[in-house]
């Protein structure tokens, strides 16, 4: 007796952590269904403390979440409650008060709405040359001449260097023959993961081994 | 000023091994951390010459009411010996300090910035001729610092001119300050950085000439920085008898 007492005590426990756990994954799935996220290239962060006078201005939005940034690029990403409707006019002006500059700012409603900033827009329609940063990764020499060749293969592309010490890739343009998405698809096709396009498995694992940089998460 | 080839060789040589990260000990910067945020800080100076030992202890508050606005206050204390002379404690000069940023230029991961920076100095400390800490007398600094950072090098830049209204301390003074950081520029904060830093000072009334070098290691983690500094002269054209010997420096900063 003693026994099934015991064993159906402890069938009551799994169930009950077993809704407990399940609940808490509907409300967290649904929390976060309700936020927009927010994406903001920000130009000035030269040192880590200045990402942290950013971030410190951005909390004094209340319910901020995920707030992450990358002060080798610029990447600033964060989510926020869809029900408070935060502009990108807001958060440019708030990414000023942190005493630095927005360059491009997108932000992917909860509703699956995408609204991008005008520089956003305008550098991807404008005619003209346009010169962009961008994190590419790779390792050495070799890296840096495959990064090189791939992106000087997509029509329209006039300079392009890569600094294999941060991973930065500096490439002008002109902005009415191609974008740069379609460079960085061309230099993850060669085997380098780039910012928004990664590069397939097979591909990398052709790389010789010198090569093998570490991989960009997403 | 017969050393200007002496300082031009030394700024030359720094520069070749010049990287900068952090916030500088002994020179100042001109980079903002967003409206209203506010920095307390001390550091402790205890400067060493041929006239006395003299301990200097300030708490200073900053807050930028914008982000190119920043205004401060140092409120400090002197403990002071004077060989063959008087020794005691007390309140030293105030300082109130604003800062205005008319100029910044950014780009990833990089950017140039340029300030005017006014310190005033009220008489609130007692007469020691002591330059900086304890005058007890008004003066009015006016200068810009300019500095340009990057997550790999960056160089801080200060030119002002220091004005008493009797003349005997009115001081041309330039600071460049270079850091080297030892752990790779991270966030959430976490760095450990070394600073070489040259104060050149020049007391135009009494032609007294002084370049200082100060080597300081910072440690800094999230808002917060821990600064130790030992500064001594390289050139030291002062009246014997008052020529400095050595400064240690040290304290810390958090940033709210």
């Amino acid at each position: 007796m003693r026994f099934n007492r015991n064993k159906i005590n402890m069938m009551k426990k799994t169930i009950i952590t077993t809704l407990v756990i399940g609940m808490m994954t509907v409300f967290a799935a649904n929390a976060q269904k309700g936020m927009d996220k927010f994406m903001v290239q920000v130009d000035g962060l030269g040192c880590p403390f200045c990402a942290y006078g950013l971030e410190k201005k951005f909390k004094e939005f209340k319910g901020i979440k995920d707030v992450k940034i990358d002060i080798e690029t610029g990447d600033f990403s964060f989510a926020y409650p869809a029900e408070k409707e935060l502009t990108m006019a807001a958060v440019e002006q708030q990414v000023e008060k942190a005493g630095y500059t927005p360059i491009t700012s997108k932000i992917e409603r909860a509703n699956g709405k995408i609204e991008e900033s005008a520089a956003a827009a305008l550098s991807e329609n404008n005619t003209g040359t346009v010169t962009k940063n961008l994190m590419v990764a790779g390792n050495c020499g070799m890296c840096e001449a495959r990064i090189s060749k791939a992106a000087k293969s997509v029509a329209g592309v006039s300079e392009i260097s890569w600094d294999k010490g941060n991973k930065m890739m500096k490439v002008s343009f002109d902005a009415g023959t191609t974008s740069l998405s379609e460079i960085e698809m061309a230099i993850a096709k060669a085997g380098h993961d780039t910012k928004n396009h990664t590069a397939e498995i097979g591909t990398y694992d052709g790389l010789p081994a010198c090569c093998h940089y570490e991989r960009i998460a997403k | 000023m017969k050393y200007t080839p002496w300082l031009v060789a030394i700024l030359i040589l720094s520069a070749g091994f010049s990287v900068a990260q952090g916030p500088p000990i002994t020179a100042d910067k001109p980079i903002m951390l967003g409206e209203g945020s506010f920095t307390a800080r001390s550091l402790v100076e205890i400067r060493n010459t041929e006239r006395g030992s003299f301990a200097y202890v300030p708490f200073m508050l900053n807050y930028l009411p914008s982000a190119n606005i920043e205004l401060g206050v140092d409120i400090p204390y002197l403990d002071y010996d004077i060989e063959n002379g008087i020794s005691g404690s007390t309140l030293a000069d105030i300082k109130i300090n604003g800062k205005y940023q008319f100029f910044r230029k950014d780009a990833t991961g990089k950017t140039f910035r340029m300030v005017a920076k006014t310190v005033q100095t009220l008489p609130t400390g007692k007469d020691l001729d002591l330059m900086e800490l304890s005058t007890g007398k008004y003066a009015g600094y006016y200068g810009v610092v300019a500095g340009y950072e990057t997550l790999k090098y960056g160089i801080s830049n200060e030119f002002g001119y220091n004005w008493m209204p009797d003349g005997t301390m009115d001081e041309l003074r330039y600071k460049l300050g270079f850091g080297l950081p030892l752990l790779k520029p991270q966030y959430p904060n976490k760095q450990l950085n070394l600073f070489f830093e040259y104060t050149n000072s020049w007391l135009l009334e009494r032609d007294w000439y002084q370049l200082l070098y100060a080597q300081g290691i910072q440690y800094a983690r999230k808002s917060t920085t821990f600064d130790l500094a030992v500064q001594v002269p390289l050139v030291n054209d002062f009246e014997a008898g008052r020529k400095m010997r050595y400064s240690l420096l040290f304290g810390s900063r958090i940033t709210f």
